[in-house]
């Protein structure tokens, strides 16, 4: 049980489940028992951009001109969106990787949070076009209460799997005293932690960043602030790959076709997934009004921002086997969708870099059909 | 030869769908039909839509999970008469 970084048990890859098997030894990709993982691991790597491949430029002249209650919602969401992605950037790597199994989800998990980390760089490349010295913004994300609060309930799953998952591999299961404090450790509460921290890492991904992503999209309506536009439009079609990751994870435990504990606790522990979610929809909504509490902007206010979140968090919530919780069930913001296709991230060749151009991206499938128009 | 296959969306609209013509989502928009989708790629599943009653075949294939009784008209063609719930 203690962690290896090269397993010298000789085990078959193919009938380990995802989490809490043998630890990975060859990184192998000929063969994959979930195939679905190294997919997504060829669809991340044909999205990779840089974010100074974004001209930002003109954003500081547009940025000057907004008025105080919108400075203050655009640094505002950047504030946040820097802590999702500094969580986002590190916990997947130390709370799953210790404990994952099969090589396909391992590199996942590994190319899901340098993508993430991507995102803090274009974060920092924002702010450093809006502000000679931007640190004031970024201390401010650890002081500020707001953000504070968003910060316990994302890293509390996060951090409680990884404090158990220590104590399992250097103890084993029983029961064992840390400063004072006794703690009982079992592979099956373990299991459940995994269970709670991948549902709450996937209403992160699917409903905490689109109040910001609105409000981005909203300033690039009125043709404000592009450059931002740009590179969260990238940011967020990485991030609906994430979700389809843990979506993915979710499922497969659901139906049965993984660990067949994991499918006894995600039914045991549907209430709690149904909590977890809730929750961050609650969050968002009040992240809503701290973000309007100096005055709305053009096209969005506190209002239709949540009921875009509640139509956001229905269709999450269907995805891994939900009622619709939410009445709303039409679209809101109907502009959002346009930002949100995947292939229209960039048209103006003249205007910027295009960052429409998938880097790296295969399709080397030829079927019959492919020729049906030739004729000799 | 073209086939046309009848779709029936929610229950109330009567389409009638070419799947040499694009998307299944191409063709719901194109009657006018409150569309839900982000991606249009078959990764992120916000257009997942109730397949009632028939088969489709996926012209791309999907990333999204797509769980029993669901289709993703983002990526997909009717292979065959179909009754869906796209709301």
């Amino acid at each position: 049980m203690s962690y290896s970084t090269f397993n010298q048990t000789a085990s078959n890859p193919l009938l380990e489940p995802m989490f809490f098997g043998n630890s990975v030894n060859v990184a192998r990709y000929d063969q994959q028992k979930h195939v679905i993982f190294e997919k997504l691991i060829e669809k991340q790597l044909s999205f990779f951009w840089r974010p100074e491949e974004i001209d930002v430029s003109r954003d500081r002249v547009d940025f000057n001109s907004l008025t105080d209650s919108e400075k203050h919602i655009f640094i505002s969401n950047l504030k946040y969106q820097t802590l999702l992605d500094s969580v986002q950037g590190r916990s997947p790597n130390i709370a799953l990787l210790p404990i994952v199994s099969i090589p396909e989800l391992e590199t996942w998990i590994e190319t899901w949070s340098f993508s993430e980390t991507i995102h803090s760089r274009s974060y920092t490349h924002i702010l450093r076009n809006l502000f000679t010295d931007p640190s004031e913004v970024f201390e401010d994300i650890v002081i500020n209460t707001e953000i504070q609060k968003r910060a316990t309930d994302i890293s509390r799953y996060y951090d409680d799997l990884i404090f158990y998952t220590q104590l399992w591999q250097t103890h084993g299961e029983g029961t064992v005293e840390v400063l004072g404090e006794q703690h009982t450790v079992s592979l099956r509460d373990l299991k459940k932690k995994l269970f709670l921290c991948i549902n709450s890492v996937n209403a992160l991904e699917a409903v905490r960043f689109y109040v910001s992503f609105a409000c981005t999209f909203a300033f690039a309506e009125r043709d404000l602030m592009e450059g931002n536009s740009k590179i969260i439009r990238l940011i967020a079609r990485d991030e609906n790959l994430h979700l389809s990751s843990t979506q993915q994870i979710i499922n497969l435990w659901q139906y049965g076709k993984d660990d067949p504990e994991m499918r006894e606790i995600a039914e045991e522990l549907r209430e709690d997934a149904y909590q977890i979610f809730m929750s961050a929809v609650e969050q968002e909504k009040q992240w809503a009004h701290y973000l309007f509490k100096h005055g709305s902007m053009i096209g969005l206010n506190e209002e239709i921002l949540c009921q875009y979140v509640e139509y956001i968090a229905n269709m999450r919530m269907q995805a891994i086997g939900f009622d619709a919780p939410f009445k709303q069930r039409s679209n809101p913001l109907p502009w959002m969708n346009k930002y949100l296709v995947s292939d229209n991230v960039q048209v103006a060749p003249q205007e910027a870099e295009i960052s429409s151009y998938l880097v790296g991206q295969i399709d080397n499938e030829v079927s019959a059909a492919d020729l049906g128009g030739f004729e000799l | 030869m073209t086939t046309t296959f009848k779709v029936i969306v929610n229950g109330q609209h009567q389409l009638a769908v070419d799947p040499s013509q694009g998307t299944l989502l191409e063709a719901i928009e194109a009657a006018g039909i409150e569309s839900h989708y982000h991606c249009r790629n078959g990764f992120c599943g916000a257009c997942r839509t109730q397949l009632i009653e028939g088969q489709v075949n996926y012209i791309n294939e999907p990333l999204a999970f797509i769980r029993p009784g669901d289709c993703l008209p983002c990526c997909c063609v009717p292979a065959s008469n179909l009754k869906i719930e796209h709301r």
